[in-house]
């Protein structure tokens, strides 16, 4: 994906209203034209709607009653879920756990992924180098997540292969135990989730660096600015728009991480690495308490609208 | 060159639609009294015998019983209960479902299982041949038709090079082994305790198994009792002596029964507790690693009859099952002597027909041993039938490694379960 | 300094950079693969050793003489292709309604679009089965199809709008000038010059389709229609751990993709872009 900031907006678009006539045949072209777009997008409403917002809806529906699922009857029970949520401790602890795994997790995929794209397409390197550079760091990308919290899992153990190596290189005195001290466990988690993630941002990056017209950097060349110079005052500029919108993906889907967690810490040990989703999880098929467990969900909801409000508000200023 | 993109997209997603439309999955079989019934049993047992030996249980079902036929669903043990939640939630639960007894209590509050004592009495089905019933409010719910139970494994090489002479029998002569073992090699260690708080089953099996051993009991009348009781807080100081000791394999507190299993096979551990289920698995993987199975060690001077954990595959009848009558032919078929006996023989568990006897009892000298020690001693699983179960051993799980880690006293991790246990039994 | 010379520092430090990177990126696949190989005991061995002392295809003969295990893959493929080019068909139409039309509603749809993706999957599995189940897909392609589709089209559309922002309009103008309408325009001139942007939003689609577990399970129930993830799961028994077969059957699951993304990466990565094109 490439996007430069040329200024493209919807208000010249084909699909505004031209200068009027009363004449009905005219009026009826311009209903049509208006529906235009509506008949674009009608296939994704139908679906988003059909299977997302209906099952929300649901969710919704389920956050206000109490016993859903596993009652018959199920009763009404207004807000109750919601204040039981808000003062429990452990949901705060799950928020501030996920705030750090979620929000370091965005800053070095974003750190990683972009150095990696600026290595890979850097001129020093010969084409057939990189092509084989590439595909190793695309590597973490391929694999589903239950084999990732396998692999780490082992290479993480006490007898695993990165105490071997740290032990042999004398990095450390003894075995660290990464994932079931209470001190490294949410830092393990978080480096796991990092290693797993950054090639999205990588391969998106790169897509957007050759985007950029070499004439830019061209002209920075002729105005004598280095290369540090040319990275903040093109390069960043000219990534912004899709950095700014996998930052908020990233941040969104990092927030509903749960089988990485689950199959590697549990949330554990002593509720260090309890996140939302974890918490979640353990209302809903631990306690069974689906009332309670979808006021979580709801919240997080709440939450990302209100991002995604900001973002798309934040888009329109910047058209 | 465009048009052949667009024509290459429509043509890929029309083959998408018309795939998608000739190949549905398999239908619930029609409700009509006439043409075969179809039983669905969904169990996460298939994958852990050796290949094809639950289908030919199966295939012989349906040669006895004409008219029925059986389809296999097996899922990954880990999904299985949401998966049952879910299912019955919608009213789609399988037929037969295979069942953890720790599930039991949940899904009968749920209404998703059927009472067996009535099918048990429409079909004339003579109870006194199950080794055990897990029973809720008067009625039966869940059948165990093996019994996987959980000795001590020792590992005889690591002992003998500790200097240990014997087995050790009671928690005195165990902690003194355990840190003979670990001062043996800089990654051996004596003892393996799993606490993982995702699958927190490692508090039935390798720590309340302490307390059953010695006759202890975690409740009373039912209830549960944690706060003044002596049994459960001697269990947790005797385990915190051997951790602060250094005696057991790091990585307690993310590690699971599977990790636990790897470090015994690999020589790691000189003993650990666990499901007999594992005996050919180590055998196969580590073919030079002698090792032998005796009872859990006792408190000291102990000399009662001692409790041994056991995990089961259970077996229940979906509510919403059109064809119970059918289901249950095939639950008293898996119950019968001889099949009992077969399948027990695959899944080397303990059988749970009282008449039969697999083979591998008499034929393997560890698992003659084991049994044994298992008819000297009494199967205890406590959590069987509680509610939310799983969540009880997690809550415990997390205030036990907050007492391990030095954050709290026993009393405090104690009373702490003790009213989230409360929580759960009144909620 | 030389101008020779910082070049060739430079291409060392680079160089350098790449290594460790490679490093951190690779090794853990590495041991992956070299698990894979090894027999269930090896993989605990200590010291670990990275060339299997007991080297074996075992693992991997388990797989392809299982035709329910090789029917994962094929669940998997079919699968995850339907979906990544139903989600661009409809993610094309929806992006190209969000940039070149001003429309009432718009912001609100946008929203919407974003925060769906931020329910918890888990929470969303009971009434999304019941859903399934009366629409009479349990069970089905199309019910795991339509499922993903719904996970992947909100990035398909942001991303492909970001996309379709940066081509200039003068492009579609043209063809109205020319007397086509708004859909001649898109299909003729849009979507061919947009192929970098198809291929990056399709690769990240296949993905997501491929590794999907929890639903995939939940929504299906027979072994003829598991995917590879399932199959992947049902190797972590009760009991026990098919270790090195878990390593085989992913290090087996990459390969395609990985070959796909070699493939397809010569149209995003130094190929023809928005960038280009306006020149």
């Amino acid at each position: 994906m490439s996007t430069t900031s040329l200024p493209v907006t919807g208000a010249d678009s084909l699909g505004s209203p031209e200068p009027r006539s009363g004449k009905p045949a005219a009026r009826l072209a311009d209903a049509r034209r208006a529906l235009v777009p509506y008949g674009y997008l009608t296939p994704t409403m139908v679906l988003l709607v059909v299977l997302m917002v209906i099952p929300i809806v649901m969710v919704i529906g389920y956050s206000l009653m109490d016993n859903v699922i596993m009652k018959k009857n199920p009763q009404f029970v207004g807000f109750k879920h919601y204040i039981d949520i808000l003062t429990s401790e452990s949901f705060w602890t799950a928020v501030t756990n996920t705030l750090f795994f979620t929000g370091v997790s965005v800053i070095a995929h974003l750190l990683i992924g972009l150095a990696f794209a600026m290595m890979l397409n850097t001129g020093l390197i010969g084409t057939r180098t990189k092509a084989i550079f590439r595909t190793i760091y695309v590597l973490p990308w391929l694999f589903t997540v239950a084999i990732i919290a396998v692999l780490w899992r082992l290479l993480l153990e006490p007898n695993g292969v990165v105490n071997f190596l740290l032990t042999a290189s004398h990095l450390t005195g003894t075995e660290v135990e990464w994932l079931s001290s209470p001190e490294t466990a949410l830092f393990a988690v978080t480096f796991i989730n990092i290693w797993a993630g950054y090639p999205f941002y990588m391969t998106s990056l790169l897509a957007g660096l050759q985007g950029i017209p070499a004439d830019y950097y061209e002209a920075a060349q002729v105005d004598g600015a280095n290369a540090w110079q040319r990275f903040t005052a093109i390069t960043i500029p000219q990534l912004k728009p899709i950095i700014i919108s996998m930052a908020l993906l990233d941040f969104i889907w990092t927030t509903q991480q749960f089988a990485l967690i689950w199959m590697t810490t549990g949330g554990g040990p002593l509720g260090t690495t309890e996140m939302l989703s974890t918490f979640t999880y353990k209302l809903a098929f631990s306690k069974y308490q689906f009332g309670t467990a979808s006021a979580s969900a709801v919240i997080v909801l709440v939450i990302s609208m209100v991002l995604a409000f900001f973002y798309v508000r934040a888009q329109k200023a910047r058209d | 060159m465009r048009k052949k993109y667009l024509a290459g997209i429509a043509a890929m997603a029309a083959a998408a639609l018309a795939m998608t439309g000739c190949t549905g999955g398999g239908t619930a079989p029609s409700a009509s009294n006439e043409g075969p019934v179809t039983l669905e049993f969904a169990q996460w047992w298939e994958p852990e015998l050796p290949a094809n030996s639950l289908r030919s249980l199966m295939d012989k079902f349906e040669s006895e019983n004409p008219g029925i036929k059986v389809k296999l669903i097996s899922g990954p043990y880990a999904s299985t209960k949401e998966q049952v939640v879910a299912g019955a939630a919608a009213g789609t639960m399988s037929d037969v479902v295979g069942l953890d007894g720790a599930w039991v209590n949940d899904f009968v509050k749920q209404g998703s299982l059927a009472n067996l004592t009535d099918l048990m009495k429409s079909a004339n089905f003579d109870e006194s041949q199950l080794a055990a019933q897990v029973k809720l409010d008067g009625s039966t719910w869940m059948i165990p038709v093996a019994n996987f139970v959980y000795p001590m494994f020792v590992n005889d090489d690591l002992l003998k090079k500790a200097g240990v002479a014997a087995v050790p029998t009671n928690r005195t002569e165990f902690a003194a082994a355990a840190a003979a073992v670990t001062k043996t090699g800089k990654n051996t260690s004596g003892w393996v305790l799993p606490l993982d708080t995702a699958t927190p089953n490692g508090i039935q099996n390798d720590v309340m198994s302490w307390v059953w051993a010695s006759g202890g009991s975690m409740l009373k009348d039912g209830k549960p009792y944690l706060v003044g009781n002596t049994e459960v807080k001697d269990t947790m100081t005797f385990i915190k002596g051997m951790y602060d000791a250094g005696s057991i394999a790091k990585g307690s507190f993310t590690m699971k029964e599977q990790d636990k299993v790897n470090e015994f096979t690999n020589g790691r551990v000189g003993m650990m507790i666990d499901s007999l289920a594992h005996v050919n698995l180590i055998r196969e993987e580590n073919k030079d690693l002698k090792f032998s199975v005796a009872a859990i060690p006792s408190a000291d001077g102990y000399s009662g009859k001692r409790g041994m954990p056991y995990a089961s595959w259970g077996i229940g009848v979906a509510n919403n099952s059109k064809h119970q009558a059918e289901a249950f032919k095939l639950v008293s078929f898996l119950m019968g002597k001889d099949v009992n006996a077969t399948l027990c023989n695959s899944a080397h568990a303990f059988p749970g027909n009282t008449q039969a006897v697999p083979d591998f009892v008499n034929s393997d000298p560890i698992f003659k041993q084991a049994f044994e020690i298992y008819q000297a001693g009494t199967a205890t699983n406590e959590f069987t039938g509680l509610p939310v179960a799983e969540d009880l051993m997690r809550s415990f799980d997390e205030q036990f490694q907050k007492y391990l880690a030095g954050k709290q006293s026993a009393d405090d991790a104690l009373a702490a379960s003790q009213s989230a246990w409360e929580k759960a039994f009144s909620g | 300094m030389d101008r020779k010379l910082r070049r060739l520092l430079g291409k060392i430090a680079v160089l350098i950079a790449l290594v460790v990177g490679a490093l951190f990126a690779g090794l853990p696949v590495l041991w992956m693969l070299s698990s894979s190989f090894k027999l269930n005991t090896d993989i605990f061995a200590y010291p670990p050793q990275l060339i299997p002392p007991n080297p074996t295809l075992e693992a991997y003969t388990a797989i392809f003489t299982d035709p329910v295990k090789v029917r994962f893959f094929l669940n998997s493929y079919f699968i995850s292709l339907s979906v990544t080019v139903l989600t661009l068909l409809v993610a094309v139409l929806a992006a190209y309604a969000l940039s070149r039309f001003e429309f009432p509603f718009k912001r609100v749809l946008n929203v919407v679009i974003i925060s769906v993706q931020a329910v918890p999957p888990i929470t969303l599995l009971i009434p999304y089965f019941g859903l399934i189940m009366f629409l009479g897909l349990y069970n089905t392609y199309p019910g795991l199809i339509l499922t993903y589709m719904v996970f992947t089209l909100p990035y398909a559309i942001i991303m492909m709008t970001g996309y379709f922002n940066t081509l200039p309009r003068e492009l579609d103008e043209a063809v109205k000038v020319d007397g086509g309408s708004s859909w001649t325009a898109l299909w003729r001139v849009l979507v061919p010059i947009s192929v970098p942007g198809l291929v990056s939003v399709g690769i990240y689609t296949f993905m997501i389709a491929w590794n999907e577990y929890l639903f995939a399970l939940t929504l299906t129930k027979t072994p003829e229609m598991r995917t590879v993830p399932i199959g992947i799961q049902l190797l972590m028994g009760q009991h026990s751990y098919e270790w090195n077969q878990m390593m085989s059957m992913s290090i087996l699951g990459c390969i395609p993709i990985l070959l796909l993304f070699l493939f397809f990466q010569r149209y995003f990565i130094g190929g023809m872009t928005a960038g280009a094109v306006k020149n």
